[in-house]
C-alpha cells in the first residue's frame, strides 16, 4: 500500500482505533496485513462513535480497495453518503472504476443499485453495463443488474434500444446464454413494448430470428432452449417446426438433394454443408414431436439413437424418456 | 478408458484442517462469510469420515463449539449468528448483543451454516435461542416473499430463501416464515429453460435451482411443481452435464465442481438422481483434485473449502459404480435437502427443535 497508515495520519489522531474482539480462540483466523488491520481498527472506532463525515468516505474506500467483500464498509459508506448529502454522480464515477475492478463482487452491484434508486437516472447505467459486458460477457451480477434497471425504471426510454443491444451481444457470440435469456426477458417477460402489441407477430418474428441463429450454429443449446421457450410460452405445438427441424436431425448423407439457389426457403434455412450433423438437439426435438403425436415407436427409435450413438453420456436420461413414454401409453 | 484415480480423502481433510487453523491475509474476502467457510471445512471432515467426536481432540471440539456459539447474537430483530468477529470491537460493548440499525447484525445464511456446524460437532443446542431465531426470520422476510440476508437489508435472493426454509425445517417450526408468500417468490424466479435464476428475471443457474427445489421439498410442497415443469427441470439439469463429466451452472458455460452438487442434488431431490453419469462425474472431480489436498472448481485451479465440500457432497450422492477401485470413493451418505451427512442431519433434527 502506498498510503500511510491511519495511525500515522495527524488528521485521525482524535479517533480511538478499536481492535477486533477475539473472546475465544477463533476458527480459521485470517492473518491480516498491517494496512488492513490498521484501517479496520479505525473503522470499528468510527462505527462505535457513529461519525459520518468526509473522512469516513476515505476510510471506507481504503477498506473496500483492500477487501471489496467487506459488507459493513459498504453499508456504512452508503449511510455516510446519505447523511452528508454527498454528490452521487461523483460516487458513481468511483463505482465505474471499482465495479470493473471487482466485477464478481456482489457488494459493488448492490451499492450501485442503492445509489441509482436515489439519482433515478438509468440512462448512464445502461451504457455503463454495456461496457462492463464487453469485459465479461456472461457476468451474472452485471446481467441481473441490467434486468433490475429495466424492470425498476420501466419507461419507454429505457426499453427503446434494448432489443438492438441484445442483437449486438448475440452477433458477438451466438452461444452467449445470458444474452438469449435477456432476449426472452425483454420480449416476453417484462410487459408489452410499443409496436409489439400484436403478439402473434412477435412470436413469428422471434421464431424467424432463432431459426436463423440455429442455421448459423446448429449445435447451440442456448438457441434450442430459446426456441422451446418461445413455443411453450405461446402454446405453439412443436410439430409446427417439423419442416425446419427435420433436416438438422439427419446426417449429411440423408439430406435431400440440394435445393436450387432461387428457391431458398428463408423461413426454413437448411443446415450448411459444413454443419456438424445430425444435431442432438434436433433429434431430441423430433422425438418430442413424435411423442406429442402419440407415436412412441418413432420417438423411441430416436431416443435409442441418442442413447447409443449420438449422446451416450446421457444414455440413462434417454432410457428414462423411453420408459416414461411407455408408461404414458399404458 | 483411463481408470478412475483414487479420491484422496485424507489430503482433502488435511486441506480443510489447515484452513481451520488459519488463512493468509490474501483471503481477507472470507471475513464476511467466515462461519460458512468453517461449515465447508467441518462438513468435508464429516463426509470423508475424517472427523468424529471420538477421534478428534476434545479440546478442539470444545473450542470450535465455543467459537460458533460466540457468534450467536441477540437484538431487537431477533437472534441469529454473525459470520465472525470482523466487526466486533474489543471494548465497551457486549459482544453478543446488537442494537437497532446495527452494523454488526446476524445473517440468515450464516445462521444456517452455524446450526449445521454445531450438529457436526454433536452439540446439544442448550444455548440456542429458538424464539429469537423465529423472530429473526420474520424480520428478514420481505413483502414479495423473499428474505433479506440481514434484518436491516442486504441481498435478497434464493440462497436466503433456502436457508430460511432449512432453518425452519431443522427447528421443526415454520412460524418464522410466510410459506405461501415465499413459494410465490420462488415461482417468479423460474425461467423458460426450466431452471431458476437467483432473483426474478435472472438467468437459470444451478445454485438457485437447487435452492428453489430444496425449499419446495423441505416445505413438503412438491405439488407446486406441475408434471410438465418437473420434466422440463430434469431435462435442463441433465443437459448441464458436459463431456468433461462435470456439471456447468448455466447453458453453454464450462463445468465447475460446485455445480456437480447443485445440479446433481437437484436431480436427486426430483427423484432422478440416477440420471447423472456417475463415472464421468467422478472423473471430472478427480481431475479437480489438487495434489497437496483440496478440490478446485476446475482442473489446475487453486483448491478451496467451498469447492472441496461441494465436490465431496456430489460424490456422496452420486458415487461411481462400486464406489471406485477398492471402494475408496465411498463417503458418508448425504441428506440432499439439508446438504449434510445423513447422521448429522438426523442429529440436527433431533436436537434443534425444543
Amino acid at each position: 500500500m502506498d498510503h500511510p497508515l491511519f495511525a500515522d495520519r495527524p488528521e485521525w489522531v482524535d479517533v480511538v482505533p478499536l481492535q477486533q474482539y477475539e473472546g475465544v480462540t477463533p476458527l480459521a483466523p485470517i492473518f491480516y496485513t498491517p494496512a488492513y488491520k490498521d484501517a479496520t481498527n479505525y473503522f470499528r472506532g468510527i462505527v462505535k462513535t457513529g461519525e459520518k463525515s468526509a473522512r469516513v468516505l476515505d476510510l471506507t474506500e481504503n477498506i473496500i480497495r483492500q477487501n471489496p467483500a467487506h459488507y459493513s464498509a459498504w453499508q456504512y459508506r452508503y449511510k455516510t453518503l446519505m447523511a452528508l448529502g454527498a454528490p452521487l454522480d461523483v460516487e458513481l464515477q468511483l463505482m465505474d472504476e471499482l465495479a470493473v475492478k471487482y466485477l464478481k463482487t456482489y457488494q459493488v452491484w448492490h451499492h450501485r443499485r442503492l445509489l441509482v434508486q436515489q439519482t433515478e437516472r438509468p440512462g448512464p447505467e445502461l451504457e455503463f453495463i454495456a461496457n462492463a459486458l464487453q469485459i465479461d460477457t456472461k457476468n451474472y451480477h452485471t446481467w441481473s443488474y441490467r434486468q433490475w434497471i429495466l424492470a425498476h425504471f420501466n419507461d419507454d426510454t429505457v426499453w427503446s434500444r434494448e432489443l438492438q443491444f441484445v442483437e449486438s451481444m448475440l452477433d458477438n457470440d451466438v452461444r452467449n446464454n445470458s444474452a438469449w435469456h435477456h432476449r426472452f426477458f425483454v420480449v416476453f417477460q417484462s410487459g408489452v413494448r410499443k409496436g409489439d402489441e400484436a403478439r402473434d407477430e412477435v412470436v413469428r418474428r422471434e421464431l424467424t430470428f432463432v431459426k436463423a441463429k440455429i442455421a448459423i450454429a446448429p449445435n447451440n443449446a442456448s438457441a434450442w432452449n430459446y426456441l422451446r421457450g418461445v413455443l411453450d410460452h405461446s402454446k405453439t405445438p412443436y410439430s409446427n417446426l417439423e419442416v425446419f427441424v427435420a433436416p438438422y436431425s439427419l446426417p449429411h448423407s440423408a439430406q435431400e438433394d440440394a435445393t436450387p439457389e432461387d428457391v431458398i426457403d428463408l423461413e426454413n434455412l437448411l443446415p450448411s454443408p459444413g454443419a456438424q450433423l445430425p444435431c442432438v438437439a434436433a433429434i431430441e426435438f423430433m422425438a418430442d414431436i413424435y411423442e406429442s403425436r402419440e407415436d412412441p415407436m418413432k420417438a423411441t427409435e430416436l431416443w435409442k439413437s441418442l442413447a447409443h450413438e449420438y449422446d451416450t453420456m446421457r444414455n440413462k436420461y434417454w432410457e428414462y424418456r423411453i420408459k416414461e413414454a411407455i408408461l404414458n401409453v399404458r | 478408458m483411463d481408470p478412475l484415480p483414487p479420491l484422496t480423502k485424507g489430503a482433502h481433510a488435511t486441506h480443510c484442517r489447515r484452513c481451520l487453523m488459519g488463512l493468509p491475509g490474501s483471503q481477507v474476502d472470507i471475513d464476511p462469510s467466515k462461519l460458512a467457510l468453517a461449515f465447508y471445512c467441518l462438513g468435508s471432515l464429516d463426509l470423508t469420515g475424517q472427523f468424529s467426536i471420538e477421534s478428534t481432540k476434545t479440546s478442539d471440539v470444545e473450542l470450535w463449539r465455543q467459537w460458533v456459539w460466540a457468534q450467536q447474537t441477540q437484538g431487537p430483530r431477533g437472534t441469529g449468528f454473525r459470520p465472525g468477529n470482523y466487526m466486533t470491537a474489543d471494548r465497551g460493548e457486549l459482544p453478543n448483543l446488537y442494537s437497532e440499525g446495527s452494523d454488526n447484525p446476524p445473517h440468515v445464511i450464516v445462521t444456517y451454516t452455524a446450526l449445521l456446524s454445531l450438529a457436526i460437532l454433536r452439540d446439544e443446542f442448550a444455548q440456542l435461542d429458538r424464539p429469537g431465531i423465529i423472530k429473526f426470520l420474520q424480520a428478514c422476510q420481505n413483502e414479495d416473499g423473499s428474505f433479506s440476508s440481514e434484518p436491516y437489508g442486504g441481498d435478497a435472493d434464493l440462497r436466503t430463501t433456502y436457508c430460511a426454509f432449512a432453518i425452519s425445517s431443522m427447528l421443526d417450526d415454520w412460524s418464522g416464515v410466510r410459506v405461501e408468500n415465499a413459494l410465490n417468490f420462488i415461482e417468479t424466479c423460474r425461467t423458460y429453460e426450466g431452471g431458476y435464476g437467483q432473483a426474478p428475471f435472472a438467468e437459470a443457474s444451478g445454485g438457485p435451482t437447487y435452492c428453489a427445489l430444496a425449499s419446495i421439498f423441505l416445505a413438503s410442497k412438491s405439488d407446486r411443481l406441475t408434471d410438465g415443469e418437473r420434466k422440463q427441470t430434469i431435462r435442463w439439469l441433465v443437459q448441464n452435464q458436459v463431456p468433461s463429466g462435470g456439471y456447468r451452472g448455466r447453458t453453454n458455460k464450462d463445468a465447475d465442481a460446485c455445480y456437480c452438487f447443485w445440479c446433481g442434488a437437484s436431480l436427486s431431490i426430483l427423484g432422478a438422481g440416477q440420471l447423472t453419469c456417475e463415472l464421468s462425474l467422478s472423473k471430472f472431480i478427480a481431475s479437480c483434485q489438487f495434489k497437496f489436498g483440496g478440490i478446485s472448481k476446475a482442473p489446475n485451479e487453486h483448491p478451496d473449502p467451498y469447492h472441496t465440500y461441494l465436490s465431496l457432497a456430489a460424490v456422496a450422492l452420486c458415487p461411481p459404480p462400486n464406489a471406485g477401485v477398492g471402494h475408496n470413493w465411498k463417503l458418508q451418505s448425504l441428506d440432499p435437502l439439508l446438504n449434510a451427512n445423513e447422521a448429522t442431519s438426523r442429529w440436527a433434527r433431533k436436537h434443534i427443535p425444543i
